[in-house]
């Protein structure tokens, strides 16, 4: 038994070893796996990426959602699978708090990178009938009024709870943060006039923006987002901030790829990433694509990680 | 102007063959896959989706709306047959239907399930064309003191689906709300109840509760006794009798009404609206109805509720871009591929798919109808199969199904976990429906209340202070109080 395991075991090495040169890579359709739910954002941007893969890449990609435990399940999947080139992965912003919040031990350092594909900057948002004008608006009143302004977020320790709470943090104001679960949830709320405020991603924002139904005070960044130029940053609002906190999602491989094959795939992949049909979509949507390679993407998620892990303890949550 | 508008749409909709094709196709794919347990409506839609890319915006979304009614209907022909639900939704289906196949009515018990399903969707279907804007504005009412207040009508809810005894009832409810308790907390950013295993960090998925705590348990009760079913007689009718139609018309319109309504509420999906809709029923048939011992009405008014809650569930998603259950979140990110942005300004400029995808909606109606009483034969000979092969081939679904939720071995343990349980409880004559009731409403419940008393710094004076929400409130303790009492007069008096 113990034999023929080591047989097949053997044969599939060699048929495997036999396939994987940078050259005949890719010789089979690749898996992605999507850690968040089938018909979500970062699903969308997926699948949209990967569309025409037979053109971009060489065979087709096939998304496989493999959702549970807030991205957990799906990143540990991809870090954990065969690191022969045919199984990537998308990950997200909770790659870099699972770590912080105690909630998984699972970092950026278990997987190849591949590239980052979007860094999306959070926009403080209230209704159209609010009171507030302004940010400094907003933040005077909570000055005076500590613990009265109730902001909804997407889930406590997610980015765009962090988003709001840094700002909060460095200029002494102070907000009833109330979670939601995911920011549909945010918009919904903020609409009802259930919150005052909106702490989310400003693509999120773009639809109830054009509708008119709501005012982004600012961006939660240090430039404005190019689909948004009438938006302030907090810093030309009166509030800068030297690091601000930015959602990403990003494509990485199970650690251990053949340098050849590693190269084959960030290349391919970019050639995807830079299709017309995928930067339209992004553009369609205000998601802010960006571009950072393997070295420069993990060089980004040390510098967050460092950051992030203050804000938490800072603000006291996880475990 | 909207009736117009909705005789366009089915102009634009019968013009072309292809729309109707993908429309028919989807419903009997979601009838299949509905009717496998733990493959559910949501499965279907997420599987077709890539499918949908290379087609027509209006063709793909047809299909999807068809997979999404058929497989709702679909979840009650297990139900009815296996007493395994096939989806949440066809939970509260169970209650009535198994008994009534136990008779060897499963002919019957379909036949009335599949008109009250084509019956629910299409008043869903009409109120959704008439309403579906204000509706959404209505449901802007809700915030989480509001929601919270609603998840109370759910506390109602277990006094009626707790069969003979309350308190045990009461005690399932309780362990399901504490099982929706585990998993990583989005209120606080911590983790409860996980032991360090990764997998429950999310929670422990609904499907394999639901396949585990009925399909499971249902193979080992069948493999200790090899029950057997009464055969039915050889030719039974399977079209529905007139007389059970005319008996049970007004309850099929009532429920569909309440399923539409719950359904446009986000974040309540169809199968709280068909346990609503058999609450009401319960409420109305009184304490000393035969409900739960195959009555028909028990058939049709869940299965009123949750076709026509599809319907609702699409408001919020159309108008405000909000998906209002899990299959609609896929149908979203559908629109999402093909370029459209849900939300206000979509519903505003996008009238014409709007009214042609209305239009598909009670299309897929008239193919269920059809679909379901031309397969009602076929399905209801299988309960006639030797129970030696039904046995394993349930399990075998079981397992299949609790796998491709998310594709984890993970959850097929938990699937046979809740198996196990499910089979003891039964033992012990405590009563499943409450506790996957309570799993079901747990979460809602929960992050609700947490919310609330978050926005109002602890005062509980939130609840009665905002009109809707007071108005739920009170209704859902009256109710609460009625039915305990009402129950209790009937216990005293036999």
């Amino acid at each position: 038994m113990v034999a023929c395991k080591t047989l097949i075991a053997g044969l599939s090495l060699s048929l495997v070893a036999g396939v994987a040169t940078a050259a005949d890579y890719p010789a089979k359709d690749v898996t992605l796996v999507v850690p968040w739910s089938a018909g979500g954002g970062t699903d969308t941007i997926a699948r949209s990426l990967v569309a025409e893969a037979k053109d971009c890449f060489g065979t087709n990609i096939n998304v496989v959602n493999k959702t549970g435990a807030i991205g957990a399940v799906g990143m540990g999947a991809t870090s954990a699978a065969r690191s022969d080139g045919y199984t990537i992965g998308l990950i997200t912003f909770n790659l870099s708090t699972y770590g912080p919040l105690g909630q998984a031990d699972l970092s950026y350092r278990d997987f190849d990178l591949i590239q980052m594909i979007n860094q999306s900057p959070g926009a403080i948002t209230v209704a159209a009938n609010s009171e507030w004008e302004t940010l400094d608006d907003l933040m005077l009143y909570s000055k005076e009024n500590p613990g009265v302004v109730t902001v909804g977020h997407a889930g406590t320790g997610g980015a765009w709870h962090l988003s709001a709470a840094t700002l909060a943090s460095e200029y002494g104001a102070s907000f009833n943060y109330v979670p939601f679960d995911g920011s549909a949830n945010v918009r919904t709320a903020l609409l009802g006039n259930h919150i005052a405020v909106a702490t989310t991603g400003i693509d999120e924002m773009k639809q109830l923006l054009e509708a008119g139904e709501v005012r982004v005070l600012a961006v939660n960044a240090l430039e404005r987002a190019e689909a948004f130029p009438d938006i302030p940053t907090v810093g030309e609002a009166g509030y800068g901030l030297e690091a601000p906190i930015y959602d990403w999602r990003g494509l990485a491989a199970p650690k251990g790829l053949k340098p050849e094959i590693k190269g084959e795939i960030i290349a391919r992949l970019k050639t995807c990433y830079e299709s017309g049909n995928f930067q339209d979509l992004a553009r369609e949507r205000g998601l802010p694509l960006v571009y950072k390679n393997p070295a420069e993407f993990e060089a980004f998620l040390a510098d967050l990680e460092t950051s992030l892990a203050a804000t938490i303890s800072e603000l006291g949550i996880g475990e | 102007m909207e009736a117009f508008s909705i005789f366009q749409g089915m102009a634009t909709v019968l013009s072309d063959p292809t729309t109707l094709f993908f429309v028919v196709f989807g419903v009997i794919a979601g009838v299949f896959v509905g009717a496998l347990p733990g493959l559910t409506a949501t499965t279907g839609c997420a599987l077709l989706l890539p499918f949908t890319f290379g087609h027509e915006p209006l063709h793909g979304l047809l299909m999807l709306v068809g997979v999404f009614t058929g497989g709702i209907y679909g979840g009650s022909l297990s139900a009815i047959l296996l007493r395994t639900p096939g989806t949440p939704a066809a939970a509260a289906t169970m209650i009535d239907g198994f008994p009534m196949s136990e008779k060897g009515e499963a002919g019957r018990a379909i036949g009335l399930a599949t008109v009250a399903s084509f019956t629910g969707g299409t008043v869903g279907a009409i109120v959704m064309t008439l309403l579906a804007p204000r509706l959404a504005a209505l449901g802007l009412a809700f915030g989480p003191p509001e929601f919270f207040a609603l998840t109370l009508f759910g506390l109602a809810m277990i006094v009626a689906v707790s069969g003979d005894s309350l308190v045990r009832g009461v005690m399932a409810a309780a362990i399901g709300m504490w099982i929706s308790t585990i998993g990583f907390d989005p209120i606080a950013g911590s983790s409860r109840y996980t032991l360090g295993v990764r997998e429950l960090l999310g929670g422990i998925e609904l499907i394999p509760i639901l396949v585990g705590l009925f399909g499971v348990a249902q193979v080992l009760a069948r493999a200790e006794k090899l029950l057997v079913f009464p055969k039915g007689p050889e030719k039974e009718r399977y079209l529905p009798r007139l007389a059970d139609l005319a008996l049970t018309r007004w309850t099929a319109v009532k429920s569909a009404l309440i399923g539409v309504f719950v359904g446009s509420v986000p974040g309540a999906g169809c199968d709280i609206a068909a346990f609503a809709a058999y609450s009401e029923l319960k409420r109305s048939e009184g304490a000393n109805s035969d409900l739960g011992k195959g009555n028909p009405k028990g058939i049709v008014a869940p299965e009123a509720a949750n076709n026509a809650a599809t319907t609702g569930a699409l408001i919020p998603m159309l108008s405000l871009g909000v998906p209002g259950d899990a299959v609609t979140a896929v149908l979203l990110g559908a629109l999402t591929i093909h370029g459209f942005e849900p939300g206000p300004v979509f519903f505003a400029s996008n009238l014409d798919l709007i009214y042609a995808l209305f239009a598909g909606v009670i299309f897929a109606q008239v193919a269920l109808l059809i679909v379901g009483l031309g397969l009602t034969g076929i399905f209801a000979r299988l309960i006639r199969i030797d129970q030696r092969i039904m046995i394993p081939a349930i399990l075998f679904l079981c397992m299949i199904g609790s796998y491709s939720v998310r594709y984890s071995l993970f959850d097929m343990y938990v699937a046979l976990i809740f198996g196990c349980i499910g089979f003891l409880f039964e033992k012990v004559r405590i009563p499943l429906s409450p506790m996957l009731l309570g799993v079901v409403l747990g979460t809602l419940s929960e992050q609700n209340l947490r919310r609330s008393l978050i926005m109002s710094h602890g005062e509980l004076s939130i609840f009665v202070q905002r009109p809707v929400s007071l108005a739920l409130t009170v209704g859902a303790i009256l109710a609460i109080v009625f039915m305990v009492l009402r129950l209790r007069r009937s216990s005293t008096a036999a």
